[in-house]
């Protein structure tokens, strides 16, 4: 086929807001016939925006869309499957009441004299099932199947039209060996037809199995479109990770104190942490690097109480922590700042000052009891917001109207609401911009000088090596290093994730 | 979720005119309706008819503020209507009896009366509170669950029979009589809604309620008791519906097992209407009044303007689902 080297796909300048964030900023993305090409990022990164957009769930506000030498305007996710756009996101979207052969066929039933044609319909869930090598007993309902099995029915599912495109978002996630190596042979079997495969992944090994080129976003921007054979895992992590020219990261004189907080072996029931020990303290920023997903996040959270905690002990102020729940840790001088601040931060259609006091309701400063003091708040409220340099400095508006950076100060108010010594962040400065990650971090600077404990957790790596005085990693569940001092540089956290690399992929 | 501060092409002009809409588009689409009933009907706005409207509202105006309390939370109760049933039913028949077997001793017969539709009011919201907050069944079964329960309360204990004979200073209290000339239930209504105002603005609980709302998560994460606020946010709207039911009950002067038929889409469609989103944490009880008389107004424009019965439920219903949609414009939903 003279098609077979063309372009398919073309997307240039796609730009997408979301209410305070910019998803995606003029990101150019080409995708040819018969090749698979890697979306490689960090959470957040712009990934599941721009395949969305892809897939016509979501209309990007600029840029151009050419599919198959033309403009496609108005993309809709019928129109996308239509046109043979086939995406197969990781949230399946599949009736868990009805059978396999019956998702197939949901929304193209095949009819004869308007009854459904079960019999053909049954024969051709078969013959696909059969092709593509799956373990699928196509009159199973799809609620009793495994996560696995779901999978394959929402794989098979999108080939069943006429595929020019396919999107697979993670399809590894939940299959086993032997599932992901029958999975790979469909995937050349589809690029030899000269089938489009866009593939999302965080998986390093696989990554380099399947891709013919790699895509890698961060912060909504197109960092770079590389040949899979002509770049390692290192290049590809730093630049995933990225070296931010554009931040410069201020001065920070630690001066570590006392230990505020210890964590020992701490184990959640999730698994996601396992027997993982570190400790902060005051005067010091104490960093927490390591890849999406390897439970940094869920280690933090798990000490604001949060997570449910199978083993392992907390202690704060040499005081073993008995009782984990966020008011008791506010009591106790524990903040936590989420990551996603629209999710669990905040409160968008309330006024900033409910949102900055929300946490201190339970001070004789914001409440007699039950009677709010309500003169009293919006004095502590303004102060605060002042001293965050809120813009506007008013704390009447809802918070939904502010941007990224504004609705990030207003949750670090919280912080300030009350008399917090042991600061928990959590991607501070995901999807905000310079000016205010600049600000964030004089903020912690200014907290340090107060003798507070700074826990940083984050997947910019730029940011966790120039901010902190000592450097936890974790990969995979568990602490794998503590770096101090001159230890701290990128070659040394990398090495951390792949070390184990080779043993797991062996077991 | 819409931005104004992302919308550069949005003029402050242009803004603020939609602020201004959005915060009083209501009140005069209220006047507009009343002159516009007028000129078919005079008696529309005569002083009466009026007064007429006002001394309604308030039973409206009483179940717009209970439903209110847990729409703010992002939820709603649907046994709203059979609760005030049962406690009409349940306080008469406790009235009724305590008169019969001691006819000496009134007062403590309407005190117990007042106390057990209270009670009950408390035992339903409870209910409903445990099985949404506790057992975390979504609100709409639950409540739709409750409905039934009360309804069948309702109808069991009266025999699906009117409760006659239900003491005239019963009536006296809380429906005919007047302090200073103004009616009882416009009394009681301004009271229960001045404190249920207090309550919203000016305590902890009340915050909570709206940031529970707002958003679930952030509450947890703030560390409010999102679990028993919640609780008690049901036990609270199930009080105010049956402070309203002995409203009704005093007005009608007997118990009706089919006394709050209407009152359930009536209470969220006023409530809606004075602008409570539905999506939580955005109400007020100046909200749920204003929706109330609105509410009122319409249908007894209506009524006045001879419109059928039946075409009055079509507006009526169009009405309620302009009012959400208007509501998603405001909150900006996607």
């Amino acid at each position: 086929m003279s098609e077979q080297a063309g372009t398919l796909l073309e997307l240039t300048g796609i730009t997408k807001r979301f209410p305070g964030v910019l998803a995606l900023d003029d990101v150019d993305f080409e995708l040819r016939h018969g090749e698979v090409h890697v979306l490689f990022g960090e959470n957040g990164a712009g990934k599941s925006t721009l395949i969305n957009v892809i897939s016509g769930t979501f209309a990007q506000d600029k840029g151009r869309f050419v599919f198959r030498g033309e403009e496609v305007r108005h993309l809709t996710p019928h129109k996308a499957r239509v046109m043979g756009i086939s995406p197969v996101f990781q949230e399946f979207s599949l009736v868990p009441d009805m059978t396999v052969d019956e998702n197939l066929f949901l929304g193209r039933e095949r009819a004869r004299f308007t009854l459904l044609n079960k019999r053909a319909m049954r024969a051709t869930a078969r013959q696909i099932i059969a092709e593509l090598g799956f373990d699928l007993d196509p009159t199973r309902k799809v609620g009793t199947l495994s996560r696995a099995h779901q999978q394959m029915v929402e794989i098979a599912k999108a080939l069943l039209t006429d595929v020019k495109l396919l999107i697979l978002d993670e399809p590894t996630a939940s299959l086993t060996e032997a599932e992901t190596t029958k999975l790979f042979a469909l995937i050349d079997k589809l690029r030899a037809q000269g089938v489009g495969i866009i593939y999302v992944s965080h998986r390093m090994g696989e990554i380099k199995q399947v891709a013919d080129r790699i895509t890698v976003l961060r912060d909504g921007r197109k960092i770079a479109t590389v040949a899979a054979d002509s770049v390692s895992d290192t290049e590809l992590v730093e630049l995933m990770a990225g070296r931010k020219i554009d931040v410069l990261f201020p001065r920070i004189d630690h001066r570590p104190g006392e230990r505020l907080l210890d964590v020992r072996d701490l184990t959640l029931v999730s698994g996601a942490v396992r027997e993982v020990s570190f400790h902060a303290r005051a005067g010091e920023i104490t960093g927490i690097a390591g890849l999406v997903g390897c439970g940094k996040s869920e280690l933090v959270r798990a000490v604001f109480g949060l997570e449910p905690i199978a083993g392992g002990s907390v202690s704060l102020f040499d005081k073993e922590v008995s009782s984990f729940d966020p008011l008791a840790m506010l009591r106790a001088g524990v903040c936590y700042f989420p990551s996603d601040r629209v999710a669990e931060g905040l409160a968008l259609a309330r006024p900033i000052r409910e949102n900055v006091s929300m946490a201190a309701l339970d001070l004789p400063g914001f409440a007699r009891g039950q009677v709010l003091r309500r003169t009293e708040e919006r004095r502590a409220v303004q102060e605060i917001a002042d001293r965050l340099k809120l813009r506007p400095a008013q704390i009447e508006p809802a918070v939904g109207r502010l941007s990224g950076g504004n609705r990030q100060k207003v949750v670090l108010g919280r912080g300030l609401s009350r008399d917090i010594r042991v600061f928990l962040f959590d991607e501070p400065t995901v999807g905000i911009d310079v000016g205010a990650k600049l600000e964030v971090y004089e903020l912690m600077k200014v907290l340090l000088d107060l003798g507070a404990a700074i826990v940083l957790v984050s997947s910019e790596l730029p940011e966790v090596l120039n901010l902190s005085n000592r450097v936890y990693v974790m990969h995979r569940s568990r602490m794998v290093a503590e770096l101090t001092g001159a230890d701290i540089n990128e070659p040394a956290v990398l090495a951390c994730f792949f070390r184990e690399e080779p043993a797991a992929a062996a077991a | 979720m819409n931005d104004t501060t992302l919308r550069p092409a949005e003029s402050s002009a242009g803004r603020s005119a939609a602020a201004f809409f959005v915060r009083y588009g209501l009140v005069i689409a209220l006047v507009v309706m009343e002159l516009g009933f007028a000129i078919v009907e005079p008696l529309v706005l005569s002083p009466g008819n009026l007064l007429n409207v006002l001394q309604q509202t308030t039973y409206i105006a009483v179940f717009a503020a209970a439903q209110m309390v847990v729409i703010l939370t992002r939820g709603f109760d649907l046994s709203l209507g059979t609760c005030v049933s049962s406690v009409s039913v349940a306080s008469a028949l406790v009235m009724t009896s305590m008169v019969a077997a001691d006819p000496g001793n009134l007062p403590s017969a309407l005190a117990m009366g007042i106390l057990t539709g209270l009670g009950l009011g408390v035992a339903v919201g409870l209910f409903n509170g445990f099985c949404i907050s506790v057992l975390n069944v979504n609100a709409f079964v639950t409540t739709l669950g409750s409905f039934n329960i009360c309804f069948g309360i309702a109808t069991t204990i009266s025999d699906g029979r009117p409760v006659f004979d239900v003491p005239k200073e019963f009536s006296e209290l809380m429906y005919s009589g007047t302090i200073l000339g103004v009616p009882a239930p416009v009394i009681i209504a301004v009271a229960v809604l001045a404190a249920l105002h207090l309550l919203l603005n000016g305590t902890v609980f009340g915050r909570s309620l709206y940031i529970i709302g707002g958003n679930p998560r952030a509450a947890t994460l703030a560390g409010l008791p999102s679990r028993r606020y919640l609780v008690l946010a049901y036990v609270l709207c199930s009080v105010l519906a049956a402070v309203g039911a002995l409203m009704l009950t005093a007005r009608t002067g007997s118990g009706e097992p089919n006394l709050g038929g209407n009152v359930t889409l009536q209470s969220i469609a006023a409530a809606v209407i004075g602008g409570v989103s539905l999506r939580g944490g955005v109400g007020s009880t100046y909200a749920a009044v204003l929706g109330a008389v609105f509410v009122t107004a319409l249908s007894n424009c209506m009524g006045l303007a001879r419109i059928d019965g039946y075409i009055q439920q079509i507006i009526l219903g169009c009405v309620i689902i302009a009012a959400i949609f208007v509501d998603r414009l405001r909150t900006g939903a996607r």
